[in-house]
């Protein structure tokens, strides 16, 4: 349908053809739209027609990027009215639980099952949403102290898996038509949450798996033997101690700052006929046949807010009841209560040796695990005080 | 610190105001009790009376067990389950009641020393640090040589932790003996345990350390203390003492706010961890009592 | 004019809260030997004039050089007045037993407490054709003190 049609059709009025069998205005205007509409789904050249052959795909965002929070309007219910679409919400998703100190609620699993596979050294699992809860120090059986961070896996779901060849990703689109993508996507949600304070379409991200709507998504790439039911829960125990993973988080937002801040500059003397420039970087570049600033020089400018990974990180100890990981280090991005990513670790040299709970942990299938497990070097509370060995 | 008492007899008398008010408020709490199942109705009643029976002194003899009031860093679940490490140190040995100015002697094990176990024995001058992070610093002189430790509470190299003297000071940190002279922060190696009474107050000692002629090594004489003799000092130090001082910080209620926990926050963490202590505060006095009973024998 | 500048001078601190143990750091020397017990008495106690590690700053059990009475001496740093780690005792002065350049202390006993973890970092310092640094433990009194470690050490003596 050209953009003359869409004149013509706006010129002459609605239901035009309607009396011989042909479309309707309400599908003529729907028609009209389509051609305006700008082409996104769209990703090989050629491969749909009508498109320019030359045309680069557009970068798009992925499926679950929808809007979230939906105005909160009085709506002027009545106490009765409000308990009884709190009856229904409870209806479909069941009673809440606390379990671990959060609100959860029992997953369906709605999908049907896939078939677990077998871990390979290849294999890449699944991460985890969680919540960085603060800092306190173990110590080991030999006296000395590891601070380590607590991290809470927070009611994490499993909402939906896109096979590999379903999936691109969003940002490697033009690498990606050369080299198909074999890892699938994993779609994870974190904090069941009432869905009346979300809207429509992204309840609807949700109706497939039967999961309550979470509160935080993320996706994690994984190979398809790792991929996991939809609905299924991910705890704590997807971990074992020992274990090494990479933790990414935004950092603290500091604003804008200056060099001595930002970049750890010393500045300039208080004194000595130094006049207005105590904190400042000084020279940023020199003359000559460089006579430009240099990329990436340091310079004041916005602190903090950024994504950032610490990798290889141990767990020392997993607490079961309440899903916390006792991860080593205290720095960590990102301030307390703020959400975290946690991975399986990249580094090479300490990447599982052993086969890790594959695809991920099920209650149903494994024996039960102790609340408290402790690495074996770490010194338990409820042990007796650490005594010294007599060295000759 | 004259200062740090007096913010604490206000912020006592305001949070008391604050608590009488929620009282006063929380009444449709209560109502709505009332409604629930038998079951719950007897748990909240036996959750009030456990609140009320929590002693008050406890944020006094228990201070660790209040987590760090900057609100950034707090988290419930974290704190609950520091609590829940902290009491299981404590099944393992017993950290008595203690304060600034007590004098104390702490047997580690020391992997330096051949596994000989390594006791020392000093006046706490501070104490610092909530939960397992918890931490104090004792001192002596020994051989004419001033010595201090600091102490992690929590640490499980401490095999046990012994109060020969039960006392408070007048000030909130002792640091000022750094400038005393020796013999205010010389104590005996071999001294004997002081008995005392149960159930008495604690004693204040309000001993005036007389500190030696400056340098020192901070100033001392900004610092509005009570425990120590007249400084000495010519008159511009005062004045400029007087320049300085916050008198008006005592009023800040929101300062004050901030840097504490709130009355009926405590109530509910001392709660938690009441019977537990209580337990183990009962086995130490059998335990006491035993050891009165042995130690003649000992001597003799 | 040089008393004004002596009380100007003394107020003068370089890294007064880290206490840290650098070039021209006053030092205390607290074993027996004759020309560390004599400058101490004179009131001029030893400069420290080299730290010898790569900091440049003094820690515990580091080797220094002095300047006592005119002449260089080595020394090892016995006891901190630096904050230190838990369970590391802190002193109220900055410690140093003089050496000679095989290692071997100049006095033959050691008056004030020294902290046990000198033991392992000495050990730890000490090479088989280097220099011996034990022999400082051999003539230590008191490790931190205590009724029962004293005793230990008096039977560390050799």
């Amino acid at each position: 349908m050209s953009t003359n049609a869409v004149k013509m059709a706006t010129r002459f009025g609605g239901g035009l053809f309607s009396s011989h069998g042909k479309p309707t205005n309400v599908q003529l205007l729907a028609q009209s739209f389509q051609a305006f509409k700008i082409q996104t789904r769209d990703i090989r050249p050629g491969s749909k027609p009508g498109t320019r052959p030359d045309s680069k795909p557009k970068q798009r965002f992925p499926d679950w990027f929808l809007k979230k929070e939906r105005v909160q309007y009085n709506e002027g219910l009545t106490a009765e009215n409000k308990a009884f679409v709190q009856e229904v919400v409870e209806d479909k998703f069941g009673p809440p639980a606390i379990i671990g100190g959060i609100a959860t609620y029992k997953s369906p699993l709605k999908v049907e099952p896939l078939v677990r596979g077998e871990w390979t050294e290849k294999s890449r699992r699944t991460g985890v949403i969680a919540r960085k809860i603060g800092v306190y120090p173990l110590w080991f059986k030999d006296g000395k102290k590891v601070l380590t961070s607590l991290l809470q896996v927070i009611d994490n779901h499993v909402i939906q898996y896109t096979p590999p060849g379903e999936f691109q990703q969003a940002r490697k689109l033009e690498k990606a038509l050369w080299k198909p993508n074999k890892l699938g996507c994993l779609l994870v949600g974190a904090e069941s949450t009432d869905p009346q304070k979300f809207t429509k379409e992204y309840c609807g991200l949700f109706s497939k798996s039967g999961v309550m709507p979470k509160k935080i998504l993320a996706r994690f790439l994984v190979t398809p033997d790792a991929a996991i039911q939809p609905g299924t829960p991910l705890l704590a125990s997807h971990f074992r101690v020992g274990d090494y993973v990479d933790v990414r988080g935004k950092t603290i937002d500091r604003g804008f700052q200056g060099v001595m801040t930002r970049w750890g500059f010393s500045g300039m003397p208080a004194s000595h006929g130094v006049t207005k420039t105590h904190r400042r970087a000084g020279n940023i570049g020199s003359g000559g046949t460089k006579a430009r600033v240099w990329k990436g020089q340091k310079m004041p400018g916005h602190m903090g807010n950024r994504w950032r990974v610490l990798r290889g990180l141990r767990i020392w100890r997993i607490n079961t009841k309440y899903n916390v990981l006792y991860v080593s280090g205290q720095n960590i991005p990102g301030e307390t209560n703020s959400m975290v990513y946690i991975y399986d670790t990249v580094l090479p040299l300490r990447k599982f040796k052993e086969p890790p709970p594959f695809p991920t942990y099920y209650t149903e299938y494994e024996e039960n695990l102790p609340d408290d497990i402790y690495y074996s070097d770490v010194h338990q509370f409820s042990e007796p005080s650490i005594m010294f060995e007599e060295n000759k | 610190m004259a200062f740090g008492a007096c913010l604490r007899t206000i912020s006592r008398e305001y949070r008391l105001n604050v608590c009488i008010t929620s009282r006063l408020f929380s009444s449709p709490v209560k109502s709505t009790a009332s409604t629930l199942p038998s079951d719950a109705q007897e748990q909240f009643n036996e959750e009030l009376e456990r609140k009320s029976v929590t002693p008050v002194d406890y944020r006094f003899t228990y201070p660790e067990f209040l987590p760090d009031p900057a609100f950034a860093r707090r988290n419930t679940i974290r704190e609950k389950l520091e609590r829940m490490d902290m009491l299981k140190r404590r099944s393992q040995i017993d950290i008595p009641e203690f304060y600034v100015g007590s004098i104390l002697a702490v047997t580690t094990s020391d992997p330096h020393s051949g596994g000989k176990p390594h006791r020392f024995l000093g006046i706490c001058i501070s104490r610092s640090g909530c939960g397992l992070r918890a931490s104090f610093i004792l001192r002596n002189v020994i051989d004419h040589q001033g010595v201090e430790v600091a102490y992690e509470m929590y640490n499980p190299t401490i095999q046990k932790i012994e109060v020969l003297r039960l006392e408070k000071r007048l000030d909130d940190e002792l640091f000022y003996l750094r400038d005393a002279l020796p013999e205010y922060s010389t104590f005996p190696q071999d001294m004997d345990p002081e008995i005392k009474i149960d159930g008495a107050a604690v004693p204040v000692n309000d001993i005036k350390v007389k500190l030696k002629p400056r340098p020192w090594l901070e100033r001392w004489e900004r610092k509005n203390l009570k425990g120590v003799q007249d400084l000495g000092l010519p008159e511009r130090f005062y004045k400029r003492a007087e320049e300085l001082a916050t008198p008006w910080e005592k009023y800040d209620l929101m300062k004050q706010y901030r840097a504490t926990i709130p009355e009926e926050e405590q109530a509910e963490i001392f709660s938690e961890v009441y019977s537990e202590l209580h337990n183990m505060e009962i086995a130490r006095k059998k335990l006491k009592k035993r050891k009165t009973f042995i130690k003649p024998k000992k001597s003799g | 004019m040089s008393l004004i500048f002596g009380v100007y001078a003394r107020r003068l601190h370089t890294t007064c809260t880290c206490n840290e143990i650098q070039k021209l750091t006053r030092l205390r020397v607290v074993d027996n030997s004759e020309i560390g017990k004599q400058a101490m008495a004179e009131g001029k106690p030893p400069r420290c004039i080299h730290v010898y590690n790569k900091t440049g700053i003094g820690r515990i059990g580091d080797k220094v050089l002095v300047a006592i009475k005119g002449e260089k001496k080595k020394g090892v740093l016995v006891g901190l007045k630096q904050n230190q780690k838990p369970l590391v005792p802190k002193f109220d002065s900055n410690n140093v037993v003089l050496i000679d350049d095989s290692g071997s202390p100049l006095g033959t006993r050691i008056h004030v407490p020294i902290p046990t973890v000198l033991r392992t970092i000495l050990k730890e310092r000490t090479h088989v054709k280097g220099t011996d640094f034990t022999k400082i433990l051999a003539i230590a009194t008191k490790y931190q003190d205590s009724p029962q470690q004293s005793v230990f050490s008096y039977l560390f003596k050799i």
